[in-house]
């Protein structure tokens, strides 16, 4: 059971942030104070892209919850981290990102991290 | 001025300084970690879901000073991570806003008094490196002309 929140949570987090990652890219921010702030909650709240994808992003929270009630956090933490080699996988093709060895040692870095840290 | 819905194809970078970035990134962190930390601890100390009706359980959850105020921080999280998307890549966002796993270790060590084994210390150095690496990429690559490397 373990093993189906995990793909779940993973799944629905790589495409939540993908989503919204897409949905923002497409917002020109003007400026940073009050009208800007305004600006981002307006598309934040009207764009499909960037709903759909916090959908996800919550669905993926939910599974991870569920995943912690049927399972340790040292397992739970570590292998949820696996997400951040998927979305770099991801992200080039999506987002037509430019994913650099550099880009790519450092998500290999941070996933290795976040296991030692929960172990 | 740009207008505020444009396709991402004509969109031709939004260059912001390197104050605000360091700026969002340092609010994105630090929001999330003590968000997370609120959040848990104020769920620790709600009472069994099953004993309460819907409404009992409502009031106590906006009753609750950790649970209203670690909600506050990860909306204000969301909020900050969603408008970086809209000048930075997300496998530039993603990788530099891990440090907030090094602060909530930091945090444990010296607000709880948790003990930080040494294969938590490699994996604090690790993720340390991680971050750095990417935070020397340029944040937005996906418009060739700002491509410096």
């Amino acid at each position: 059971m373990r093993w189906l929140w995990l793909t779940i949570s993973v799944v629905f987090g790589t495409f939540g942030d993908l989503l919204t990652a897409k949905g923002m890219s497409e917002h020109g921010i003007e400026d940073f104070g009050v009208g800007g702030l305004r600006g981002v909650l307006h598309h934040i709240g009207t764009h499909p892209l960037v709903l759909l994808g916090i959908l996800f992003d919550a669905l993926s929270f939910f599974a991870l919850m569920a995943l912690l009630s049927v399972s340790e956090i040292s397992f739970a933490v570590p292998a949820s981290a696996s997400s951040y080699i998927v979305k770099t996988a991801l992200a080039g093709w999506y987002l037509g990102e430019h994913v650099t060895p550099r880009r790519w040692w450092g998500a290999i870095c941070v996933t290795a991290g976040i296991v030692l840290i929960s172990l | 001025m740009r207008p505020k819905n444009v396709d991402a194809s004509d969109v031709a970078g939004i260059a912001v300084s390197k104050f605000t970035n360091r700026l969002f990134i340092a609010v994105i962190v630090i929001t999330n970690t003590i968000g997370n930390i609120l959040l848990g601890t104020g769920m620790e100390r709600m009472p069994d879901f099953q004993g309460l009706s819907v409404m009992a359980y409502t009031a106590d959850l906006l009753t609750n000073w950790y649970v209203v105020s670690g909600t506050i921080l990860l909306i204000i999280w969301m909020v900050a991570q969603l408008s970086m998307f809209t000048w930075a890549d997300l496998t530039y966002v993603l990788p530099v806003t891990a440090s907030a796993y090094i602060l909530t270790a930091l945090l444990s060590k010296y607000f709880l008094g948790e003990r930080i084994s040494i294969a938590r210390w490699i994996g604090i150095v690790i993720i340390s490196f991680g971050v750095l690496l990417v935070s020397e990429t340029p944040e937005d690559t996906k418009h060739e002309s700002r491509i410096d490397q």
